[in-house]
């Protein structure tokens, strides 16, 4: 069996030889351009003038584009139809394409574009957030509020309350590699896009807007990007419609890439965001109610602005059972580049949120953070997610889903786990867990129901295995004998919802082959950008045929073998693409078994696919010879597949509905040190225990909880953006901004998985791990607000990122 | 990169020569120059290369005891050959940069641009070393003039730096995580005739000494004589990796780390 195995990525061997091709790599044609931007170096102002005699006499340029140059606006926004290709007379951030150089090479053209002349009438442009609140220079006509219960009377009538506020800072996607695309026409006006993209579609669909043509006359591919993490999401939109709009004028290949730099001041980045608390609660740190006001900088156009904030309201409770709860979200116009999708999409700041506000409220009352935190959990579901822990011996083979095509299934059919009958399961418990309630229905601020939790069991396993009580103690002891360096401990849950909040884009295609020979072509709508998802699915088409997962061919996304995809994002990836995969595959193998089992007089139900063979009764062939077979009787040997998530309904406005299919959780304990004097911190220790369901490929998905973990910790730590009063970003080159290396990765590192099945009937009861795990970063951030909190008796109140200035002004906070 | 003139002359005498025409400019290891040239932050007609120059290349000791280093000689070599006679020194270029800066960027190369976050300003000043030229010596405390200036002359060549060996030294640097630059660096170098403190990345007028921090430790070389002094922000440099106040609480902070560390 394929699935449920830690086979290697596909192209692990071709990524660590430099084989592997990105759109970069690609051989082009013979006469193929190159294109670069002239860009904005204000923040806000009117074009007064365009001078582009000296672009357009530089070297090798062979044609310059300005906003009246092009058929229309070539608008490149995925959502507002806010962005125009071009600046059209006015500007709205540093970094804005202006003019479009179309150059023999990527360098004359870069070398062309800075002789641009463009003078500007400057108007001051909006960036904090205080000066954007004021000006009312919001996305939407009022803010999101959404409620449950009454939380100002919960908050008044609670015997204590506390209010606070968190800076969260942005993050830069440091894909390795930069945003790129490479535009082919083709015949009768037609257009070839292949784009470094997590969503193809978008961009099939942005260039037949833009070149007026019908989606079917685009065909857009993208074979792997080297990275994504949301900024491929819509960012590469404008390269793509740029390079069509090009190659059609010229009528040759045309190509685009974007420097570092320019990546980093031209591309959204991670939201950053004010938080606001005020929270009610008892002596025992349990919450009565809260009110969250959160506030984020989206920059200058829409794009995945609102749904980034609506989802980080969703997460604004992450692992808490709030009886009371009121947020508000502010969506600012700032002008600043466009923040946009990055891994766990607005989740992270939310869960941030309601994180610190816990630590706050444990340091108050003086107790343990993580009893403030279980005490406020929802409840486990009856069973605990089928658990054994990671130490239980693994099912041989999770069962797949047996009624995953039907869309009809009574509500709460999925919750029937196999071999975990509710209440037979075991839990684990410290004396400190709540008691499962099952019985009484525990709901989401928005109005979900919580059934599958599993954090109580997670987390009691979790601080067993790393004897945090003991640690926590030692670290006490020690801080006590160390005047400079302390030590802190942190712990985080997430809980995070599954699926796209916006229903219609929770579906997903595939397209599978089998030829005579019996080596199977598969591809799907989703995007391949180093996380593993073209091998998890090429697992499950192994599976479904019984063969080596060598033996199916993995193939490029391309808008013309799977149409109207939506983007590889939302962790869907796998939950998507898997279950239309698999619904291809099946409709194949029920035809061969059709086949095979008329030949031999036996019924297609007895046909097995198994080890490469097939077998037929007595009978037993080769994979191949099956197909070979098949072939001659003239079967079909070609399907597609589909797959539309079930249950959804939700209502964005109101802030009420299911809009997630499942919930995944994780927790994680982190220690770290800092130093007094000046700030200077590490990770010394993290360890975590992460729920995947039944995992489909146990190595990648323990690659994504590393990797995961150590970006989320980054961009708590040393990630920081940094905008000067003229709203330039300074920081826009590894010299200046600080990723985490392997170097910065915690020197002891536990990872496992929570061994569970996904109650909810999703792909061989696997569940979505692209996001989730970047949560369990915020372990770090708390564990230096621990050791911060070590210094003196006040809160250190710390904010994010907490580099090596804000741990020693934290430092100076918990002194007094 | 434009179009310049390179030539590698093998003397120092043609050095001197090369440099003496219209738009020349001395390279040594190019780990600055060169990244400036590609900003169009300098545009030199003509980079005489000293590379070639085997005569100003090298270390050793002179009669009086003092360490010559060659204003040729690259950092990584400084790391390797002085650990025992000036560890101090050795442990400041091993932590120069990475290996590629090491070896290619030189002493010479550092002390002549005076970056105001290199480390080898801080060395020299702290030493009170000697940087003799292809014209003449010049002490330490008269040869830097500010940020990215000097009292060298158009086409003067550094060919030795000597550092007289203290007692008892220690660099420590804090370094800027993305870049590994010194936001604040700190040379401390005890001597018979006093302590001196040299500090790089923290002003805005470039390399300084901290002359209150030498008063307290050349009477009592320890840590604890440096209780209550701190340093002001006001001078300090403020950018987006710290403020002033923050650079000025590190200096205070490795200070007292290098003394430790001195012993």
């Amino acid at each position: 069996m394929s699935v449920a195995t830690p086979l290697p990525h596909d192209s692990a061997p071709l990524h660590v030889t430099g084989r592997a091709r990105y759109v970069d790599d690609i051989p082009a044609p013979a006469g193929t351009l190159h294109l670069a931007f002239g860009l904005s170096p204000i923040a806000r102002g009117r074009i007064k003038a365009m001078d582009l005699a000296a672009v357009r006499a530089a070297p090798g340029v062979v044609r310059v584009l300005t906003r009246e140059d092009l058929p229309n606006a070539c608008d490149t926004s995925p959502s507002a139809h806010d962005e125009p290709l071009l600046a059209e007379g006015e500007v709205f951030y540093a970094g804005q394409a202006v003019f479009l150089v179309i150059a023999t090479s990527h360098l004359a053209a870069r070398k062309a574009a800075r002789l641009g002349k463009v003078e500007y009438e400057e108007m001051e442009p909006l960036l904090s957030y205080d000066e954007t609140l004021a000006a009312g220079a919001e996305f939407e006509a009022e803010p999101r509020v959404w409620q449950k219960g009454d939380a100002g009377a919960a908050i008044a009538a609670a015997p204590r309350r506390l209010t606070g506020r968190i800076e969260i800072g942005g993050q830069e996607h440091f894909y390795l590699e930069g945003q790129a695309a490479l535009a082919i026409p083709d015949d009768g006006g037609a257009m070839h896009v292949v784009t470094s993209t997590q969503h193809p579609t978008e961009i099939q669909h942005k260039v037949a807007d833009a070149l007026g043509l019908p989606m079917a006359m685009v065909r857009s591919e993208c074979r792997r990007m080297g990275g994504g993490f949301g900024g491929k999401e819509s960012q590469g939109n404008a390269l793509a419609v740029a390079c069509a709009v090009a190659a059609k004028l010229t009528g040759r290949a045309c190509k685009m890439r974007y420097d570092r730099d320019d990546d980093m001041v031209i591309t959204g980045k991670r939201h950053d965001f004010r938080i606001d608390y005020d929270v009610g609660y008892d002596d025992g740190g349990r919450i009565a109610g809260i009110d969250f006001t959160q506030v984020t900088r989206g920059g200058w156009s829409m794009d995945l602005t609102l749904p980034v904030a609506d989802r980080a309201m969703l997460h604004a409770d992450n692992a808490y059972h709030l009886p009371a709860c009121r947020i508000t979200s502010h969506r600012l116009r700032t002008n600043m580049c466009s923040a946009t999708a990055y891994r766990g999409f607005g989740g992270p700041q939310g869960v941030l949120g309601i994180e610190r506000m816990m630590d706050e409220i444990a340091h108050v009352l003086g107790i343990d953070p993580v009893e403030v935190r279980r005490v406020n959990y929802y409840a486990d579901c009856a069973g605990g997610g089928g658990g054994g822990g990671p130490s239980a011996p693994r099912s041989a083979a999770p069962s797949p889903p047996e009624r995953y095509l039907e869309q009809d299934r009574s509500p709460g059919s999925g919750h029937a786990m196999s071999g975990a009958l509710a209440g037979a399961g075991k839990r684990f418990g410290a004396e400190h867990s709540p008691v499962a309630r099952p019985v009484e229905p525990q709901t989401t601020p928005y109005g979900m129901e919580v059934k599958d939790f599993l954090l109580n069991g997670m987390t009691a396993k979790l601080l067993a295995d790393c004897d945090y009580a003991g640690r926590r103690a030692a670290i006490r002891a020690w801080n006590e004998r160390s005047p400079i360096l302390k030590r802190g401990i942190g712990f985080s849950p997430v809980k995070f919802g599954i699926s796209f909040t916006l229903t219609h884009l929770n579906q997903a295609g595939a397209l599978v082959h089998v030829y005579q020979d019996g080596s199977i072509h598969l591809n799907h709508g989703g995007t391949e950008m180093g996380q593993g998802l073209f091998q998890k699915v090429a697992q499950v088409a192994a599976a479904r045929f019984g063969v080596d997962v060598a033996q199916v061919r993995i193939t490029a996304t391309d808008t013309a073998k799977v149409p109207n995809t939506s983007a590889t994002a939302a962790s869907s990836g796998t939950d998507l693409n898997g279950m239309a995969a698999m619904a291809a595959c099946d409709a194949i193998r029920e035809r061969m078994a059709e086949c095979l089992a008329g030949l031999h007089q036996a019924k297609p139900e007895a046909v097995v696919f198994e080890g490469g063979e097939v077998r037929v009764g007595e009978a037993a062939m080769s994979f191949a010879q099956a197909a070979t077979l098949c072939y001659e009787n003239r079967v079909s040997l070609s399907a597609t597949g589909f797959y539309r998530t079930p249950d959804l309904a939700w209502d964005r406005i109101r802030g009420q509905g299911r809009p997630f299919f499942y919930f995944a959780h994780g927790c994680a304990v982190t220690e770290v040190a800092i130093d007094t004097l000046t700030g200077e911190n590490r990770i010394l220790r993290a360890d975590i225990l992460h729920d995947v369901g039944a995992s489909l490929n146990p190595a990648i998905d323990r690659g994504q909880i590393e990797g995961g973990y150590v970006q989320g910790a980054g961009w708590l730590t040393t990630e920081e953006l940094v905008w000067d009063d003229k709203g330039r970003l300074r920081t826009h080159a590894p010299s200046t901004y600080k990723i985490p290396a392997c170097s910065d990765r915690p020197p002891v590192f536990n990872v496992e998985l929570w061994d569970g099945e996904n109650p909810e009937a999703t792909i061989y009861r696997s569940k979505a791990v692209g996001e989730p795990p970047f949560m369990l970063g915020i372990s770090a951030f708390l564990a230096l607000s621990d050791a911060c909190a070590a210094c003196g008796p006040h809160y250190p109140a710390l904010d994010a990122p907490a580099t090596a200035e804000r741990v020693l002004a934290a430092v100076k906070r918990a002194r007094g | 990169m434009y179009a310049f003139e390179i030539e590698r002359p093998t003397s120092l005498s043609d050095a001197v020569s090369a440099l003496k025409a219209e738009g020349a400019q001395a390279l040594g290891g190019g780990q600055t120059l060169i990244p400036s040239l590609k900003a169009r932050l300098a545009m030199p007609e003509v980079l005489v290369s000293l590379s070639a120059i085997d005569e100003i290349k090298g270390i050793c000791t002179d009669d009086e005891g003092r360490i010559c280093i060659g204003g040729g000689t690259p950092h990584g070599r400084v790391a390797a050959e002085l650990k025992d006679s000036y560890p101090a020194l050795a442990s400041l270029a091993a932590r120069i940069g990475d290996p590629a800066v090491r070896n290619r960027g030189t002493i010479g190369g550092s002390l002549a641009n005076n970056d105001p976050s290199a480390c080898w300003p801080a060395a020299a000043l702290a030493s009170d070393a000697v940087i003799k030229t292809d014209r003449r010596e010049i002490a330490a405390d008269d040869f830097f003039a500010g940020l990215f200036e000097t009292v060298l002359e158009e086409g003067e060549i550094v060919t030795e730096v000597r550092f007289p060996v203290p007692q008892a030294a220690n660099y420590q640097k804090f370094a800027q995580p993305a870049s590994r630059f010194a936001l604040v660096g700190v040379f401390v170098a005890k001597y018979e005739a006093g302590v001196r403190v040299a500090v790089t990345g923290a002003s805005e007028s470039g390399v300084f000494r901290w002359t209150e921090a030498e008063e307290k430790l050349s009477s009592d070389f320890s840590a604890a004589a440096l209780e209550g002094l701190s340093h002001a922000a006001e001078g300090m440099i403020g950018d987006l990796h710290g403020t002033p106040a923050y650079r000025a609480h590190l200096i205070g902070v490795l200070t007292k780390r290098a003394v430790a560390a001195a012993g």
